[in-house]
């Protein structure tokens, strides 16, 4: 009695153990499932995340002139022509040590700290020096605490008395040469001077750098490569001057107001320029036909106060700006304020190299700190949506171009035209595949006889199974050389088939009925295939005698010539074709199973009534089937949006915003599959190709989403019948 | 006129259009599925070697393609000529009118080689140490004669290569893996000097394995062959470099399907040479059927799983219903998508905790924390289990009400009717979903580029050495090798045949499977009466 009750128990028990299982697990595995969409976003979420700051408290300094921070941020210098060169230990604010060699103290004047740490003095003997800051770092001790501050020193001429606005080391080149330095300042007149110095050299003798009358220059900044320099002045005028005293001024542009501060961002091609109603913005000098432009091209959010002083990141295109009244940090690219804080009589600011790091000194040296933590500034709506002016460029454009083969790169992150691409893609896929693939299943589903039926259908589950990778080899391989050769045969086949159509059909006509009805009805493809290979045939051998005729013997060479356009081998009409192959069994399929489920009741209602086939196949078959037709294109638009393979392969992947069907694109899945293996990752490109992935995963879902309902729709409405 | 007139306003000739857009898709199937197949197929047919005189001298090669005159462009034989290494490129394009005296030399040799690609010319002689053995046509037959000897020298010493000697490799690896760590945690000296000890020993059975190989590769070079260029340029190479000797134009119909056996087999079973353009694709099989064998073991329990909660155990509710729509959506989202999350994922988020959890010693190099094949198959079985989903759940629904009810009304539990009465009849439909995984699983491509995919795989995922499964290591895959070779190789003209050959084989392989499930469906759903809509 007591077996039977205890395997009673024990299914019972393994019938709950299973139950419990199978729930479990497939609540976890839809969970998992679904959770890819969780962590896609949640990689590309912080692209969006606002900058975070929070203060640092830091000790006081003596009393300075000028600061700079470390690569780290671990470390601080400050400049006073009274105490020389120190250096401090952030954030305890210890004094590391003093720099005693260099320009007798004190001195008579200097330039501002840049961001790479070199400056220029002046000493009350007149010597000139250039001083690049370096931190002795015993050992590989992180600790900031043992570090000692030195300075190189490059030069030291006499000069007559200037006040130093700017200086540009001059880097030895070749074997004799040696360092030296460029530096502009103001003579005792207030007039724009400049000198060179060598390593060595006795003597510095400013030459004068002229500025039409009425113009008192306030501020300068030396171009890349020394030959120019950018002066504002008090008058709010921007001037860029060539030293060649041969043709000194060569470009000018109103600021609006006074002039105030000048500096550069990464790269030292966006002139930063500040004004004494705290204004802000970004010029370039533009070559364009011989002259040269100085053109405003970003305007930031304007700043309390008068701005005195720039200073950029070395990792990015973000700088700092400061006045009295306040601290700023902005973003060049994408104009975005990433930190803004009230000052409190500020004479001196900060940024750490990598951007991290704010520090600001009122003259008495109490001293504010902040951490800045903005991991994506060049990532913004505008960017990724809008057009944006970059760096040498004309006019504000949209592009793509996430690396580049420097550091101070600017990365063109616009996705207008990876979705221009993706779009243009799929409408040459759409407009190849949609006639055939729905016209196809019509014949299918509403003519083809049972036999033929059962041929085309597994075929066409074969054509959707065919991988994406061989479609895209024949694309890119086989069909793109062989159209560019004989593109016009291609253009020409539908014709020459539809003109063998046309002289077949009236002998057609004339055959027997009995013939016509019991060899052609449901069997017309089989008829057709000989007829389209011919027409195929003609194509063939007279698209040459057509090119000579009428395109002047090479089609590409005619196109160029009278329309202008450039013929790409791997072109949107490869593309379109080998994309509609792929599409073209999905639609096919859904439409299929949509018109052949169309209730009978209909179409022999129709039929007796009086109408033809055809007529009750387009005007009864097709209206009621066609919310099983929309969702196939929905899904066949899914399909086509995302597809990888093939136009990575058929097309040349260039990021261009054309729709000509001569040339290619660059989608967001090939973009994907072709930046993603070299993105940095969790930097800035990684978590936007994440951004990316997710656009095409809510894309895509929502478009088969959209398409399952409305099947359902469609189902529930022919049970009713 | 009128009986035209008649048979238009009828709607017949539209009928007949709406036939060709169907005749043009059944053309473009077989087209293409024809094209690759012949185009992958003829390329191992030993062609004629064609020679004929140009103004700038006498070419010798095969025939690869013929363009006709257009526009301003004459007509254009393309020659594939061979010796790279002496020509500079394997291909010639030379204007028809400048091709005079053709001929087919019988003593014109197409040489197979391990470098540079074929060599196409004629033997001058063969020495052995030395000492001439035979020259002029006669020494084909001599080389003949010596080959097999000479391949199977080679075999083995590519066996002690890969067997012997990378194994030893792998175990100094690991050994001085072993002395990092122990150093790293300050290890008494005695059980350093031990392990130091350990290592010496390898590193002498190193050296005489490398000193046995020496002798090995020495024999191969005792036999030298000299062979001449069309153009009068000689090349003599040991024997040891030959792989085939074909002398097409001597050859007839049977020495010619040999030689045609002989290449389709090699292309099967052996590893490729010269930057995958040449030899076989056996690692891109091996890695693709791998990499399909683990994904179908990790997506099959999890698909059916899921499926029978949400067919069986599961409230028919809304949400369920918002479910399926969600999880059959999920076949629809784009491969790639899948790619970057099994990237973000997999690779870095699991691997590189794995690394940092079970292989600190190895950091900085990644050993989980980088692309390999299992992460590969997790990604592909993620992409495919909403095709197994759909399937079972469409199995499941399939099986009668009644026959769970007699069960059920036999005193059997839930389970035990799933077990013994609903699986066993959804077993066809979960068949069907899991084959359909595999083949979509086989042609994708796009996901495994960033998830583990190799153009060329030092090793196997699976062989001699301990653990034998190397789950980590990078494969090497056949859809993968088409975009490879076809678009990345910097020889892609020479490639192309070889690509042909291998779409051929994956396009077979996806075929082959579509077919077997559908045949399978179909015998499922006329069992069953039932159909999908």
């Amino acid at each position: 009695m007591s077996r039977p009750a205890t395997l009673q128990n024990r299914a019972q028990h393994l019938d709950r153990f299973m139950a419990w299982v199978i729930t479990g697990g497939g609540m976890m595995i839809i969970a998992a499932v679904l959770g890819i969409i969780v962590f896609i976003g949640k990689e590309a979420f912080p692209l969006f995340r606002s900058p975070r700051s929070h203060p640092l408290a830091l000790a006081a300094l003596a009393p300075a002139s000028a600061l700079g921070l470390d690569e780290s941020g671990k470390a601080l210098m400050t400049l006073d022509p009274e105490t020389g060169i120190r250096g401090y230990s952030v954030p305890d604010g210890r004094l590391l040590g003093q720099v005693q060699d260099g320009p007798a103290l004190p001195w008579s004047g200097h330039t501002p700290l840049d961001a790479r740490g070199h400056f220029a003095v002046q000493g009350q003997d007149g010597r000139v020096a250039l001083g690049r800051i370096q931190w002795e770092k015993h050992g590989v001790d992180a600790e900031a605490a043992h570090w000692t501050p030195t300075v190189q020193w490059v030069g030291s001429p006499v000069a007559a008395p200037a006040r130093l606005l700017a200086v540009r080391p001059v880097e030895p080149q070749g074997l004799e040469a040696t360092a030296g330095f460029q530096v502009v300042g103001l003579d005792g007149a207030g007039g724009l001077v400049w000198g060179q110095a060598q390593d060595g050299a006795q003597d510095l003798a400013w030459t004068a750098l002229p500025l039409p009358p009425g113009q008192v220059a306030s501020c300068a900044a030396w171009s890349l490569d020394g030959s120019t320099l950018f002066a504002g002045t008090r008058q709010g005028m921007l001037y860029l001057v060539a030293t060649d005293p041969g043709a000194p001024l060569q470009a000018q542009a109103d600021f609006g107001q006074p002039v105030t501060a000048l500096g550069f961002a990464l790269g030292h091609t966006s002139l930063l320029v500040g004004g004494a109603r705290g204004g802000l913005g970004a010029y370039q000098a533009l070559r364009r036909d011989g002259t040269v432009l100085l053109q405003a091209f970003h305007h930031f959010q304007p700043m309390p106060g008068s701005v005195a002083g720039f200073m950029a990141s070395l990792r990015d295109k973000r700088f700092l700006a400061w006045s009295a009244d306040g601290v700023v940090v902005d973003h060049l690219t994408t104009e975005r304020r990433l930190f803004a804080a009230p000052g409190q009589h500020f004479n001196l600011a900060a940024l750490a190299p990598r951007g991290d790091l704010i520090v600001a000194a009122n003259p008495q040296g109490t001293l504010r700190a902040w951490t800045l933590d903005a991991p994506h500034p060049e990532i913004s709506a505008g960017v990724l949506w809008g057009k944006v002016h970059y760096e040498s460029y004309d006019r504000p454009e949209y592009v793509w171009q996430s690396s580049g083969g420097t550091d101070d790169f600017e990365p063109k992150l616009s996705l207008v035209p990876l979705v221009f691409g993706t779009l243009k893609g799929t409408l040459y896929a759409m407009l190849f595949a949609l006639p055939l693939a729905i016209l196809g299943a019509l014949y299918t589903s509403q003519f083809a006889s049972p036999r033929l039926r059962d041929t085309i259908k597994p075929m066409v589950e074969i054509m959707a199974a065919l991988p994406s990778v061989v479609l895209g080899f024949l694309a890119g391989l086989v069909l793109a050389p062989l159209l560019e050769r004989s593109a016009v045969s291609v253009l020409l086949m539908p014709l020459f088939t539809l003109a063998v159509a046309l002289v077949l059909v009236p002998i057609w006509i004339r055959m027997p009925r009995g013939f016509r009805l019991g060899w052609g009805s449901g069997r017309e493809v089989a008829w057709l295939l000989p007829v389209i290979l011919l027409g195929l045939l003609l194509a063939v051998t007279l698209a040459p005698a057509v090119e000579r005729t009428f395109l002047g013997g090479d089609f590409r060479a005619w196109l160029l010539q009278r329309h202008q356009i450039i013929y790409d081998q791997r072109n949107s009409i490869v593309v379109g074709f080998a994309m509609g192959f792929a599409v073209i069994p999905i639609i096919f399929t859904i439409s299929e199973d949509a018109l052949s489920a169309v209730p009978r009741s209909l179409t022999s209602a129709s039929l007796a009534c009086g109408a033809s086939p055809w007529q009750t196949a387009w005007r009864v078959v097709l209206p009621t089937a066609s919310p099983g037709i929309f969702s196939a294109v929905m899904v066949g638009l899914g399909r086509a949006i995302g597809e990888t393979m093939i136009v990575l392969m058929a097309t040349g992947n260039t990021p261009v915003m054309d729709w000509s069907p001569f040339n290619g694109m660059r989608t967001l899945a090939a973009n994907i599959a072709v930046e993603t293996p070299e993105a940095p990752v969790h930097g800035s490109l990684y978590r936007l190709l994440f951004f990316t992935a997710l656009l095409l995963f809510g894309l895509t879902f929502i478009l088969n989403t959209v398409a399952e309902l409305v099947r359902q729709r469609l189902r529930k409405r022919y049970e009713s019948f | 006129m009128r009986k035209f007139r008649e048979w238009w306003r009828r709607g017949s000739g539209l009928i007949w259009l709406s036939g060709a857009t169907l005749a043009l898709c059944l053309l473009m199937i077989a087209g293409l599925v024809g094209y690759i197949g012949v185009k992958g197929l003829g390329y191992f047919w030993p062609g004629p070697l064609i020679q004929a005189m140009t103004p700038n001298g006498p070419v010798l090669g095969q025939i690869t393609g013929v363009e006709e005159a257009q526009g301003d462009d004459t007509a254009k034989v393309q020659f594939r000529v061979g010796n790279r290494d002496l020509f500079g490129q394997d291909y010639r394009w030379v204007p028809k009118t400048d091709l005079h005296a053709p001929s087919r030399p019988r003593e014109a040799v197409l040489v197979e080689r391990l470098e540079y690609g074929p060599f196409i010319g004629r033997i001058q002689g063969v020495t052995r140490d030395g000492a001439t053995l035979a020259t002029g046509p006669a020494a084909l037959a001599t080389i003949q004669g010596l080959l097999p000897e000479s391949v199977a020298l080679q075999k083995r010493i590519h066996g002690l290569e890969k067997g012997e000697v990378g194994g030893l490799n792998a175990r100094i690896e690991a050994l001085r893996l072993e002395r990092r760590e122990l150093e790293a945690k300050g290890a008494p000296a005695a059980k350093r000097e031990a392990l130091a000890q350990r290592d010496q020993a390898l590193q002498n059975q190193y050296a005489a394995s490398e000193r046995r190989l020496e002798l090995l590769r020495a024999q191969g070079e005792r036999v030298q062959v000299t062979l001449a260029a069309v153009d009068g340029q000689t090349k003599t190479l040991p024997l040891a470099a030959i792989v085939r000797l074909v002398p097409a134009n001597a050859l007839g119909f049977l020495g010619k399907a040999r030689v045609y056996g002989a290449r389709v087999w090699e292309f099967l079973w052996d590893d490729p040479r010269e930057s995958n353009t040449e030899g076989g694709i056996f690692p891109a099989i091996f890695g693709t059927v791998m990499m399909v064998m683990l994904m179908s073991v990790v997506v099959v329990p999890l698909g059916v799983l899921a499926s029978l909660y949400m067919r069986e155990y599961a409230n028919q509710g809304w949400l369920i219903r918002i479910l399926r729509i969600a999880v059959n959506n999920l076949a629809g989202v784009p491969s790639i998508v899948f790619g970057v999350f099994g990237l973000g994922f997999f690779v870095y988020a699991l691997g590189g905790t794995l690394d940092a959890l079970f292989y600190p010693g190895k950091l900085p190099t990644p050993t989980f924390g980088t692309g390999g094949i299992l992460w590969a198959a997790l990604t592909l079985a993620l992409l495919t289990v909403p095709v197994v989903i759909v399937a079972t759940e469409e199995a499941l629904a399939s099986v009668p009400r009644s026959q769970r009810e007699a069960s059920l009304a036999l005193g059997a539990t839930k389970w035990q009717t799933i077990r013994n009465v609903v699986l066993p009849g959804a077993m066809p439909g979960i068949l069907t979903g899991t084959i359909l995984a595999m083949a979509r699983g086989a042609g994708e491509v796009a996901p495994l580029m960033l998830t583990g995919v190799v153009k060329l795989a030092p090793s196997m995922p699976l062989d001699g050495s301990f653990p034998f499964l190397h789950l980590d290591r990078k494969f090497m895959h056949l859809g993968f090798h088409i975009y490879d070779v076809g678009f990345q190789s910097p020889n892609s003209e020479a490639a192309k045949p070889m690509v042909f050959m291998t779409a051929l084989l994956l396009l077979l392989v996806v075929i082959v499977l579509n077919l077997f499930a559908l045949r399978l469906r179909s015998r499922l759903r006329a069992r069953m009466g039932g159909g999908a809509f």
